[in-house]
């Protein structure tokens, strides 16, 4: 087996909001390999972008890990305290790249203050990378502010102010989300040229299964908090186990036959101030057991690579049949087995 | 085992998950519930409710004296002049034998009515030029002329003007902070408004035939309470201290009309005589509380009154 | 759907102008024409500052139109109309907006946001009725009358999204324009808005205008797309015309960069980059033609005889 890089288990992470208290994580695990593309799928309040954010140690100031572990390089960062501590990971170790590139840079900064590099050294290491991230004419670019660049641009800056100090992990947050779907599938090349160029290990927050299914060699689908199912990109695209991944997949318009309806999750996300009791997500699946309403699923093991927290794979649980619209991409997965 | 017999399909409705946290929200209830846990806030609040009431009914206490009669002696008849603090005069007398504790309460009186009349009209006046240079583009040019013209009279100059050609009374003071008290008001409710006036919401109410009137009274307005309320809590200890300053430089209210800008002045020239400070202090600490008190209180309220602070 | 050839909304060489400051005035979008026919979708497909919104802002008369003309059952509703007019297109003509989030007044309860719309037009006899309307509204939304006295701040995104629809709807209209009305919302709840606006169609007969970045979308949703680029229609056709036979090389472009969520195709996907100086209308400027029945694409000769043959 594999060492992982980056190791999260059992991790709580809470934030106090007014005197009330909020669980934003409740008992993430989840192992990161050196070299490997994890995509973190999930709705807004999923708690992904709350998940990586404490990789780095940037959980807002009323947020704190509750319980668990993160380990890295030896050192469990969940015991980490203070930007001192932080700093030999954040940026260094671990960076992170931001939906909006806009306010990642500072407008009145031109992109050569934007480099934490300084001397002349520093301007040609700068240069350097601002024509790796395929940014044209680097040697005037350096000298310009960021609303001379488009958004496309700036995110290629963003991402390589974030490589200036060679990481090792790369975190990107929705990264193309504000971005049109050409200038999208360019920054996905890129990150994946870098990737391979530097041995990177990249973790890609997003919602949409495009953006997934194009990256993605292993995947982690979150609702409220907890990773619900997790394995590689075939198994969670093809033979998925839980119903929110399900649901997630037979909600997609690509899917969907014209002039009829969609399938669609009825309900809303739990309150992640009140105590979830059983699954977070049985008041709205319609595969729901009633043992989902009293005790909470353990991690059921598919394959090696593959696992999932739903009774359903109990093997005192009655056999369901995934719903019809996703079958064709089950298909593929069967047609793929019968290959190999 | 029993968990053996959950392992069924649960018959629950689905429906029911749209069916989410009901609560009874009301914005008003909101913001005073939250502005009740501000306890720094509701003590202030408390202590300018005091005051406030206390000024009105001081007079009518037993045993209180006229803030303008001078106190003689009744062995020598010359006059108390500046007799400390004490069982006789709680906060002492001033240099012609005044009660001290009287002339601060009929001053603070003076004072806050001049303070809340004058934050009043300036908010007013101020919102209603605001909303509408903000909002209503045709005006736009005309106001923004009119303002780059008051603005570039100082209001010093003008309100020393005014007090200086009409005859020293609280109207004239009152006046003479209002003429352009309003029009910084006004530029801060345009510079609000332009930030909110093309949010989609207001957009939608366009789309749906909403009167201008009616988008700003119902769309603007509202989401503009916790900063007006803050511009608002501001600008009484903002008048009090124009008043103070007018008085000092010798424009304001006549002495039978005590104001702490006239208690504080007196005071002032007293300031280098360390037995005779009792005079500066106690009007001083008035006006430092109200001002205070005021200013943590608005910074309060407009918190309660943002509803992102109402979880 | 009841397509029928009634042309209910008509844009015609429309330009939209912003101007800032002193200087030029900006075009969003320069001559655009093309027609809506009742109880149809029509799908307005573009990348963001390609000047979208700002037709579908301009149709509904947020943004003033610089040139051209917009009719509305044949009457032009753009400039100076008489007041009863102005009454019925308000009244007929509503937008979805894209943002939940923003698009709500958040210190209004529910029923004042869902009966503004009544409250202008006075389209009720009573309060009684009134309530009555917002509570079908609601319900039509498929959210409970009793959310009339909350607040929007209470709703997650998919049902504050409902919650503009049920204002738009509240006013009776012919036809309405959904700007991104699902861009900004979870994957899980796409889903809901979508079978929502397609379920008040069929009810209704409603005639939409669907503007939209997300082409998987487009394809699910809309009878017939137009593509835009830079304030220009490049190209339009039905909507499985187009998937099928996309002509014009940044429709194609933009066909190719669209996500597929299935690992094996999207990773054998090949994205076909758009290059704007491919074209040499130097000489020969490029009109807007009809290549097949109903599939129109800008072209000048050359391209159009190229494209021709392509369909050959």
């Amino acid at each position: 087996m594999k060492q992982p890089l980056l190791s999260v288990a059992d991790l709580y992470i809470k934030f106090s909001l007014r005197g009330r208290v909020l669980t934003a994580i409740r008992g993430a695990s989840l192992d990161l390999y050196a070299g490997e593309t994890l995509a973190i799928v999930g709705e807004s309040g999923s708690g992904k972008t709350v998940l990586t954010k404490s990789f780095v140690g940037m959980l807002d100031a009323n947020g704190w890990v509750d319980a668990g572990f993160i380990r890295f390089a030896g050192q469990d960062l969940a015991k980490y305290r203070g930007d001192g501590q932080w700093r030999t990971i954040r940026g260094k170790k671990i960076a992170m790249v931001f939906q909006d590139p806009m306010t990642a840079l500072n407008p009145l900064r031109t992109v050569e203050l934007h480099t934490p590099l300084r001397g002349m050294a520093a301007k040609d290491r700068a240069i350097e990378l601002l024509s790796q991230v395929g940014i044209a004419l680097p040697e005037q670019r350096y000298h310009q502010y960021p609303h001379e660049f488009s958004g496309g641009m700036r995110q290629r800056v963003v991402i390589a102010i974030a490589m200036s100090c060679s990481p090792q992990i790369l975190i990107c947050d929705e990264p193309t989300t504000a971005l049109d779907v050409t200038i999208q599938a360019q920054i996905l090349d890129l990150i994946r040229r870098l990737q391979t160029e530097y041995n990177l290990t990249v973790i890609y927050i997003t919602h949409d299964l495009g953006v997934v299914a194009n990256v993605a060699s292993r995947v982690a689908v979150m609702y409220a908090g907890e990773i619900v199912e997790c394995g590689t990109s075939r198994e969670i695209f093809y033979n998925a186990q839980h119903p929110y991944t399900w649901a997630l997949l037979s909600s997609l318009p690509q899917l969907g036959i014209k002039g009829q309806p969609l399938f669609s999750i009825r309900g809303t996300p739990p309150n992640l101030f009140a105590e979830i009791k059983g699954d977070a997500y049985a008041p709205r699946n319609s595969y729901a057991l009633e043992i989902d309403f009293v005790k909470r699923p353990p991690c059921f093991q598919v394959s090696p690579t593959h696992y999932a927290r739903t009774w359903l794979l109990d093997p005192r649980a009655p056999k369901v049949e995934p719903p019809a619209t996703i079958k064709h991409l089950r298909a593929k997965f069967v047609e793929g087995a019968l290959c190999k | 085992m029993e968990e053996q017999a959950l392992f069924v399909l649960a018959e629950r409705d689905v429906a029911d998950a749209e069916r989410s946290g009901y609560s009874d929200y009301s914005y008003w209830g909101s913001t005073i519930r939250v502005f009740m846990k501000n306890y720094a806030a509701v003590f202030c609040l408390g202590l300018l409710i005091v005051l406030l009431v206390f000024t009105m009914v001081q007079p009518y206490l037993p045993a209180q004296r006229d803030p303008n009669e001078i106190h003689l002696s009744q062995e020598t008849f010359r006059q108390l002049r500046n007799v400390r603090p004490g069982a006789e005069f709680w906060f002492g007398t001033n240099s012609i034998g005044q009660d001290l504790w009287a002339r601060i309460w009929s001053g603070t009186r003076t004072s806050l009515g001049i303070g809340i009349a004058v934050a009043s009209w300036n908010v007013l006046i101020g919102i209603i030029v605001g909303t509408l240079w903000g909002y209503v583009r045709k005006l736009e040019r005309v106001l923004t002329e009119v303002y780059n013209v008051l603005d570039n009279i100082p209001s010093t100059i003008i309100m020393t003007l005014i007090a200086y050609m009409l005859r020293p009374s609280i109207s004239t003071m009152v006046i003479a902070m209002g003429v352009t008290g309003w029009v910084p008001v006004s530029r801060f409710i345009r510079t609000q408004v332009i930030i909110i006036r093309d949010r989609e919401y207001n957009l939608a109410s366009r789309c749906l035939g909403t009167s201008t009137g009616r988008i700003i009274t119902r769309n603007i307005l509202p989401y503009l309470v916790s900063v007006i309320m803050l511009r608002f809590a501001l600008a009484i200890p903002g008048a009090i201290a124009s008043e103070v300053f007018l008085t000092y430089i010798g424009l304001g209210l006549p002495l039978h009309i005590p104001s702490l800008g006239n208690l504080i002045n007196e005071g002032r020239q007293l300031m280098m005589i360390p037995v005779m400070r009792y005079q500066l202090i106690f009007p001083s600490v008035v006006v430092s509380l109200i001002t205070i008190s005021f200013y943590v209180m608005g910074n309060a309220f407009s918190d309660a009154a943002d509803p992102r602070n109402h979880v | 759907m009841q397509v029928s050839k009634e042309v209910l909304m008509e844009v015609k060489n429309l330009r939209v102008e912003f101007k800032g400051g002193s200087k030029k005035p900006f075009v969003a979008v320069d001559d655009i024409s093309f027609k809506i026919y009742r109880g149809e979708t029509f799908g307005l497909v573009g990348e963001s500052g390609s000047g979208k919104t700002s037709i579908g802002r301009a149709m509904v008369r947020i943004n003033e139109a610089a040139g051209g003309e917009i009719l509305f059952k044949g009457q032009r509703i753009n400039g100076l109309i008489s007041k009863e007019l102005d009454r019925e297109v308000t009244q007929k003509i509503q937008m979805i907006f894209q943002d939940p989030m923003a698009s709500l007044n958040e210190r209004a309860k529910v029923d004042y946001i869902v009966a503004e719309g009544l409250y202008n037009t006075k389209a009720y006899q009573s309060e009684a009725e009134r309530k009555a309307m917002v509570s079908q509204a609601l319900l039509a939304v498929g959210l409970l009358p009793e959310f009339a006295s909350r607040f929007p701040h209470e709703f997650s995104g998919g049902q504050r999204q409902r919650i503009g629809v049920a204002r738009a709807l509240v006013m009776q209209p012919e036809f309405i324009i959904a700007d991104e009305p699902i861009s900004s919302l979870d994957v899980s709840i796409r889903a809901q808005v979508l079978n929502l606006l397609a379920e008040l169609q069929q009810q209704r007969n409603l005639t939409y205008m669907f503007i939209a970045h997300d082409l998987s979308v487009v394809r699910f949703i809309t009878d017939r797309v137009a593509v835009i680029n830079r304030g220009q229609l490049v190209e339009l056709a039905d909507t499985e015309d187009l998937f099928a036979n996309p002509l014009h090389p940044y429709t194609r472009s933009l066909l190719s960069a669209v996500p597929i969520p299935d690992p094996a195709l999207e990773q054998a996907k090949v994205i076909i980059p758009y290059d704007p100086q491919s074209h040499d209308y130097a000489v020969h400027k490029p009109s807007w033609v009809e290549v097949t029945p109903k599939h129109f694409v800008l072209g000048n000769a050359t391209e159009i005889q190229e494209y021709r043959q392509r369909l050959a």
